[in-house]
């Protein structure tokens, strides 16, 4: 890439979820590849120019192991081999550009900005800070699980056949500290967000500023001429049928 | 819109929908097991009652529910689960906060049912499967000849699905029930249920 600083790969929140809505489409109908072709590289383009070549690189693979799986080899085999390469090869295709949009989605959003661009774009606050609570919360879920999994190793009731045979147990123990550092999580939070002023209700300003670049507009208008192509196979189809 | 909720209420219910996404997907990874992707639902009834009455005991005001739904469609959209959870999330959360309205917010009788309508949220999950296996149907028939269609057709009717969707919401009254006892056993000692 030879872009320099200020060209540099970032698009905005907003952008995100339109390309989301979009690659949804996808998911319900059947197409040949030259149709489907622009949606697919969609979420390739993000990852790739982003930070996570591999998980790019790990995708496109997959797509296409899919489709040869699809195209070539399906014809050919018989009995259960064909019925978990049917599965495989049917979820992966449709599935798995909208998993890689979502994720990508997640990932690369950092919280600031998310609240900067919805707030533009006048979304209620009774949504944006329960979201960019769960944008929060969702890491140090996982560091919790981390150490009540250790906690209970550490009294010989690991992940084992033996705590596997009683599960309402497991359940048990893992639910209640999870539940309870939530509930003190909760009060914290507010806590914290009262003393910076959320309630208050004048409009709030950002270090962010949310605008659409150039990355934005080409994104934007690749899938849609996808989506265009897209939907004039099946209409068109239809009228000529 | 912006005065009924304080800031507490909407960080309780942000909180409270991280600990069922995470419980959702957590046990959502079990789906990838074909037969037990059609129980997902009742799986996710099942684990989910726990939580959820401990949020109702910080419900107090007509919406929260219906926000929860709402957040956690969201959410699952964003992870790619095409728009359909939003609305069939929001829907079902509707119902169930109209449930827990009548009992007032404190019967118990009422937020069992509740939780029963609410995790029926999780279909919005599951329809995109259900629709996608009428292409499995006919790319199978087409490949392997019928007999394969007659042995996994009875799991994909929507006969099936109604009998689901009934099972799911026997389950979730039942989990919210235990919920409601293991309220008792842990969480009323500690002052904070």
């Amino acid at each position: 890439m030879e872009l320099g600083l200020d060209n540099q790969f970032k698009i905005d929140p907003r952008t995100k979820i339109i390309l989301l809505v979009i690659i949804s489409f996808m998911v319900f109908n059947e197409a040949p590849l030259y149709v489907s072709g622009i949606l697919v590289l969609v979420p390739f383009i993000c990852l790739f120019f982003s930070d996570y070549k591999k998980a790019a690189i790990i995708y496109i693979f997959l797509y296409v192991i899919a489709r040869y799986i699809q195209i070539y080899l399906l014809p050919n085999t018989t009995g259960i081999v064909s019925i978990l390469l049917v599965t495989f090869s049917y979820t992966a295709s449709r599935m798995l550009p909208i998993f890689v949009m979502g994720y990508y989605t997640i990932t690369s959003t950092k919280v600031s900005e998310f609240i900067a661009s919805m707030e533009k774009s006048n979304v209620p606050k009774e949504i944006i800070i329960p979201i960019s609570v769960i944008f929060r919360y969702i890491p140090s879920v996982y560091e919790e699980i981390k150490s009540i999994t250790n906690a209970m190793k550490m009294r010989g009731f690991g992940f084992t056949t033996k705590s596997l045979k009683s599960p309402l147990k497991l359940i048990e123990f893992y639910m209640v500290p999870i539940l309870i550092s939530a509930v003190k999580t909760s009060d914290e939070l507010s806590a914290a967000s009262l003393t910076r002023g959320l309630s208050n209700p004048e409009k709030r300003t950002h270090l962010i500023d949310a605008e659409f670049n150039k990355w934005d507009y080409i994104l934007l208008i690749v899938s849609i001429i996808g989506l265009g192509i897209y939907s004039y196979y099946f209409i068109g189809g239809v009228v000529l049928a | 819109m912006s005065e009924r909720f304080a800031v507490k209420d909407l960080i309780t219910v942000g909180i409270f929908s991280v600990i069922m996404i995470v419980l959702i997907f957590a046990f959502g990874m079990l789906g990838y097991i074909p037969i037990l992707m059609i129980g997902l639902p009742i799986i996710a009834a099942l684990i989910c009652g726990i939580p959820f009455m401990l949020f109702l005991t910080r419900v107090n005001k007509f919406g929260m529910v219906t926000l929860m739904g709402l957040i956690l469609g969201i959410v699952m959209f964003l992870s790619g689960h095409t728009w359909i959870p939003i609305v069939v999330f929001t829907l079902c959360a509707l119902i169930a906060d109209i449930i827990l309205k009548m009992g007032d917010y404190s019967s118990v009788k009422n937020s069992i049912i509740a939780h029963g309508v609410f995790i029926l949220g999780v279909f919005g999950n599951m329809l995109p499967f259900f629709i996608l296996r009428d292409y499995f149907l006919g790319a199978i028939a087409e490949s392997m000849g019928n007999d394969y269609v007659n042995v996994i057709s009875p799991f994909l009717t929507y006969e099936c699905l109604i009998v689901l969707v009934i099972l799911t919401f026997i389950v979730g009254c039942i989990s919210a029930y235990v919920g409601k006892l293991v309220l008792k056993k842990h969480f009323e000692k500690a002052g904070i249920a």
